[in-house]
């Protein structure tokens, strides 16, 4: 039984979430954000993962794969207008650019990237569980 | 009724020989032997636990990127040790079951 492939699936799964909640984290803390030093305004990113690509011979033996994270993707969100006029980074008209970020759809992501993340630990010890109860074979 | 030893003896002999000959033959038919098996095994085993060790210490000094990666080393190596630990009470138990064999 190899009960290690189990281990690097929900590991690989583990690591995708682990990305996700890094990211609702930088979007979280980036809520208030003006502009950055290029002059753009910051927008909300998201992780895209996917079924993780085959190596060559787990193609050939037609193994099981984990997840990967694919890229980070900028929202095409507009930014979100403030009438603030004294404020360093107004423009002419006295409005500032903050960043379009949805508190309550980031909270989402957290919470859903959370709740994944212990599903993927719960496999990983019910298979730890089974390796384990394997042992006891005969005993 | 009389038994006829001298017929009796022959075939016996003949069976013992064989039994001989096969447990000699099977190391060979095998080609691997035990001592090197287990001393392979007992590499991997210890090779999990510097592993883990090693994950261990990494985390200590900040530079794991993931903290399930090390809890995913520990629990590899608890289970190759356990498994190990199995296969020498295995060993054990049959070791004794031979000296309770009474000749």
């Amino acid at each position: 039984m190899n009960y290690l492939q189990s281990f690097a699936i929900s590991a690989s799964g583990m690591t995708v979430e682990k990305t996700r909640v890094d990211v609702t984290a930088v979007n979280l803390a980036n809520a208030s954000s003006t502009r950055s030093a290029d002059g753009s305004t910051f927008r909300p990113l998201r992780v895209v993962s996917a079924a993780s690509t085959p190596q060559f011979a787990g193609l050939l033996e037609g193994a099981l794969r984990g997840a990967e994270v694919r890229s980070l993707k900028e929202l095409e969100t507009a930014p979100r207008l403030a009438y603030e006029p004294g404020h360093p980074d107004a423009d002419e008209r006295g409005f500032v650019s903050y960043p379009g970020i949805n508190p309550v759809s980031e909270m989402m992501n957290l919470l859903t990237a959370v709740r994944i993340y212990e599903a993927n630990v719960a496999a990983l010890g019910s298979a730890k569980a089974m390796a384990q109860r394997t042992l006891e074979l005969g005993g | 009724m009389a038994v006829d030893p001298v017929a009796f003896l022959p075939p016996v002999r003949e069976i013992q020989a064989e039994a001989r000959r096969e447990i000699q033959a099977e190391p060979g038919a095998a080609g691997a032997d035990f001592g090197p098996w287990l001393a392979r095994s007992l590499g991997q085993v210890n090779q999990d636990l510097v592993r883990a060790d090693q994950a261990v210490q990494g985390l200590a000094a900040g530079e794991t990127e993931n903290l399930h990666q090390v809890m995913i080393a520990l629990e590899e190596a608890r289970l190759s040790l356990q498994l190990a630990a199995q296969v020498r009470n295995r060993l054990l138990e049959a070791y004794q079951e031979v000296l309770r064999m009474q000749v």
